[in-house]
């Protein structure tokens, strides 16, 4: 980590430590560059010959002779892709679009507000993330289908003329929007926590109203935290393969990730049809990555300073309950509804609801599900890969961003921007694909990586790095350069630095890191199917699975015990790490 | 014991030169595997399983084997179709297949690989109809068969044939798995295209099926209510009906499509003894036997055992697609069909 070899050393440095330094940041960037190279560069040249060729690059082994793009072609002439392209930029969009007016609206309510019971609405905000989008799709299915959801037989009981169809574009957008939301929650409420309050008050001194301070200063000032989600969760959103697939199905509706694995799973699979589409979907995200870059670039945005500063709270009067009643029907329609939905799903034998009075039938509900699941062997040993996996990912993973992340942001050594470009590129493929990918290029690898936890991790690893690196980079562009200075002054040194400095101030943005990470390890579905062999088999694989096999009550059941287990390692997570995280930022204060 | 499967074992047993005296062993144990073959794969002791077929059908099939041969633990992996054969010529290329036993339900992706595969042979080989097979060491261990099953909570007045499906009264009524799924829907579109006339697909077109990825979501479905009825896997179906779902289901007279699957043991299998014993139980009187009533599965044995509840081989004809056509017709048909259906890909 000697990067730090920028112009400042080398006026406070004499000329030959410069040098040293210089020949150091050259090594560290090269050893960054090498590990990328390995994670990310490989297996996508592997996935671009597959979508330039109509072989299999292991079976056939890596000729360029078949090199023609007549895949790529065919795929850009065939209507039924326009038209997933388009359902998917309108599917994304418009969940973006709710994700960024819910997560903006909560992360100010619970920084911001005297709204009662904060904490309670701020865990509200975050249980989406739990629940993996395969289990979300499943459980909207039980509530919002047009003949048999939950919602109808409801409305239908107490003699409404209301109908709900989530199999539906719109349904789509809602369940998008609702489930993604969290990722611009964490972003901004981070941003807002962080925040000097002083330019608010100096606004409402000049005479502003509190909600045109909200919106001509505060949102403004935490601009990059706000783009920064809307551009994970639009991404994020693109890459998801569970809502889709449950919702989309009944009529037909497809979008990008649904239709690559289509074409993977078909009879014969057309894997190389799916890596010429999954290079569409590259070429969406690197442009919004373009456009993100294009929106931030040539502005300040650094709010925390050396300065103590207190955050303060808004008085909303009355109004603290109507914020308070928003929390409460959020949690309801994402946390609440789905999951008695889940309950149902996993206690009852079928789920074949005649009508309201059927609903509450208790003769309808028996443990028989979760018999059934933990009988099955594999369950267990899942449970336990899938944690392993978990730990290992957000160890190595967080420990790798951060390094990634403070070189691209926090020095000023050549090599840096390619280093932020080519960590960003895992974002825009599809699990599914790089899955493939993954399987191509590192199955020769000597030393057997493949059939362990290992290459499941580095699959990981590689595929989150961009959503770990932007999670972290936001911490890092909110810390002032002169705290740094003001150690560089006293005579620390480089490590110094980092670990008196910068460590502690963006240490919650770092556990935060690592915690997202963990969780979607746990959840990762398409980049598994292809690397777990019989002993390394997670979760996700295995909920799959179940829903593939058509048991939607052991599909919800083990949904359930996924969720709760997800709850109780990440509650935990967070208790530990709150004790910690107050303690640094007492010191740094 | 059968007197076939004796003769099976005698034949066998002379062909391979082993001289086994079948007098000396204990009978029951003679049907799945000579002395040796069976303390050779008790020394082995596990075997890795690729399977297409569902995970936890499966699971059960590996516990009725452990119920008869305790010491070997199966490992299994599980993955559809067309990304479990990716799996297997990839991991075959590289040189480090996994797998002791491979299973696929689709036999045309199956049988380029067939030099993969080392000779194998059950004990009860000639007791097979020979046109289940695409290759000598690939066997149907498991038989799968199509059946019309309704949901009897919304279906009052319910189809009995084929061509009932296509009916105007179950106008958005019906389901359907896609024709590109695999090689078990090919099988039955197949089937309704030679057998119950050109034209049967358009038919049936007009009444708007839900098109299903898979045969398990549409069972799914069909207990929930979202489809009323379809034609759909027995085997998908008869573990919810066994459970007490409000299903039935029936096997149409104008013929019963089957896809008998294709396994083998691949040439640099790591237990290859434990592989064979695990493949002769499966393909063993018992192994089938335990399939056809607890899993809903068909037999390819020329004489089955028994038959599913329901299924009278009287009236009901089994139909296996002749392979050429399999092969051949696939591509240009499941075209048609797309358009037919208005599927889009």
């Amino acid at each position: 980590m000697n990067g730090q070899a920028g112009r400042r050393t080398e006026v406070t440095r004499s000329g030959g430590e410069g040098m040293r330094r210089r020949v150091l940041a050259g090594l560290w960037v090269a050893l960054l560059l090498a590990i990328l190279g390995f994670l990310v560069i490989y297996p996508l040249l592997t996935l671009l010959l597959g979508a330039l060729t109509d072989t299999n690059p292991v079976v056939d082994g890596f000729s360029l002779r078949h090199l023609s793009i007549v895949n790529f072609l065919a795929v850009l002439a065939n209507p039924n892709v326009a038209e997933a392209l388009f359902n998917t930029l309108i599917a994304c969009g418009g969940g973006t679009l709710i994700a960024v007016v819910i997560g903006l609206a909560f992360s100010w309510i619970v920084v911001r507000t005297n709204t009662p019971f904060k904490g309670f609405i701020a865990a509200a905000s975050i249980l989406p993330l739990f629940a993996p989008p395969l289990v979300a799709g499943v459980a909207w299915t039980i509530l919002g289908s047009p003949k048999t959801g939950l919602i109808n037989t409801l409305f239908k009981w107490a003699g409404l003329d209301w109908r709900v169809d989530f199999y539906s574009l719109w349904g789509l957008v809602f369940v998008f929007g609702i489930y993604y939301a969290p990722y611009v929650y964490m972003f901004t409420s981070s941003a807002l926590r962080n925040m000097d309050p002083s330019l608010e008050e100096a606004a409402e001194i000049s005479g502003a109203s509190a909600f045109a301070t909200l919106f001509s200063v505060t949102f403004p000032l935490i601009m990059p935290a706000i783009v920064s989600g809307m551009l994970l969760s639009f991404i994020v959103m693109l890459g998801i393969y569970g809502i889709p697939a449950v919702l989309g199905a009944p009529t037909n509706i497809s979008v990008l990730t649904t239709y690559i694995f289509k074409l993977t799973n078909w009879s014969p699979p057309l894997y190389n049809t799916a890596a010429a589409v999954a290079i569409i979907l590259m070429v969406v995200t690197g442009a919004l990555v373009f456009l993100q870059q294009k929106v931030l670039s040539g502005r300040s945005y650094t709010t925390v300073a050396g300065k103590a500063y207190r955050p303060r709270n808004l008085d909303l009067g009355r109004w603290r309950w109507f914020t308070f009643g928003l929390g409460v029907v959020y949690l309801l329609v994402v946390v609440i509804l789905p999951s008695l939905a889940l309950i149902v799903a996993a206690f009852r034998k079928f789920m074949f609801i005649r009508d309201a009075a059927s609903l509450f039938d208790m003769r309808q509900y028996s443990l028989m599900h979760f018999y059934s699941i933990f009988d099955n062997p594999l369950t267990m040993r899942s449970i336990y890969n899938a944690v392993e996996v978990g730990i290992i990912t957000a160890v190595v993973g967080g420990t790798l961003a951060f390094a990634i992340g403070y070189t691209i942001h926090r020095t000023n050594v050549a090599g840096r921007r390619s280093i932020d470009l080519v960590s960003t590129l895992p974002v825009a493929i599809p699990g599914l694909v790089i899955g493939v990918a993954y399987l191509w290029a590192w199955i020769g690898i000597p030393g057997g990586l493949y059939g362990t936890i290992w290459i499941l991790a580095l699959a990981f690893i590689a595929r989150f790095m961009p959503d770990t690196v932007k999670a972290l980079s936001t911490s890092f562009l909110q810390i002032h350069r002169e705290l740094e200075e003001a150690a560089w002054v006293c005579g620390k040194g480089m490590l110094g630095t980092i670990r008196t400095i910068v460590l502690p101030l963006a240490r919650p943005g770092v556990i935060a890191s690592m915690t997202l990470l963990f969780v979607l390890a746990i959840r990762e579905l398409g980049s598994s199917l292809f690397l777990y062999t019989s002993n390394t088999m997670v979760m996700s694989v295995l909920l799959l699975d179940y829903y593939e096999g058509g048991n939607l009550g052991k599909t919800a059941a083990f949904s359930l015990v996924q969720t709760v287990l997800l709850g109780v390692l990440i509650g935990g997570a967070n208790w530990l790490s709150r004790g910690a995280a107050q303690g640094s930022v007492a010191r740094a204060g | 014991m059968n007197n076939k499967i004796v003769a099976g074992m005698v034949t066998m047993a002379g062909v391979a030169g082993l001289g086994i005296a079948l007098s000396g062993a204990p009978a029951l144990a003679q049907e799945f595997g000579s002395p040796e073959l069976i303390a050779a794969a008790k020394a082995e002791g596990k075997l890795v399983y690729y399977t297409a077929n569902f995970a936890e059908v499966e699971q059960q099939v590996i516990k009725a084997f452990n119920k008869r041969f305790p010491e070997i633990q199966v490992e299994m992996v599980r993955a559809p179709g067309g990304q479990l054969i990716t799996r297997v010529k990839t991991e075959a290329a590289a040189g480090k297949l996994i797998a002791d036993v491979v299973d696929h339900s689709d036999r045309s992706l199956m049988q380029p690989l067939a030099d993969m595969f080392q000779d194998y042979a059950p004990p009860n080989a000639a007791d097979y109809n020979p046109d289940a097979q695409i290759s000598p060491n690939l066997w149907p261990r498991a038989t799968l068969v199509w059946s019309i099953a309704y949901n009897t909570e919304l279906v009052k007045d319910p189809p009995k044939t084929w061509m009932d499906l296509t009916k105007p009264e179950y106008d958005k009524m019906t389901g359907q798995v896609f024709a590109q799924s695999g090689g078990t829907t090919w099988t039955r579109i197949m089937f309704e295209r030679q057998v119950l006339g050109e034209d049967y697909w358009a038919k049936q077109a007009t009444t708007h099926p839900i098109l299903y990825p898979s045969g398990a979501p549409m069972a799914d479905s069909l207990v929930r209510g979202e489809v009323a009825m379809g034609p759909l896997l027995y085997n998908a179906i008869y573990p919810k009906q066994k459970d007490g779902a409000p299903i039935k289901i029936f096997f149409p007279p104008e013929g019963a499509p089957v896809n008998p699957y294709a396994t083998g043991i691949p040439k640099t299998a790591a237990h290859p003894n434990a592989a064979k014993l695990f493949l002769n139980w499966c393909l063993s009187k018992e192994g089938q036997t335990f399939m056809i009533k607890e899993l809903g599965n068909l037999t390819s044995l020329k004489e089955p055992p028994i038959y599913p509840e329901g299924f009278d081989p009287k009236i009901v004809k089994v139909w296996l697609p002749k392979f050429d056509d399999y092969v051949k017709l696939h591509a240009a048909w499941v075209a048609d069909w797309d358009k037919t259906f208005g599927y889009r890909q």
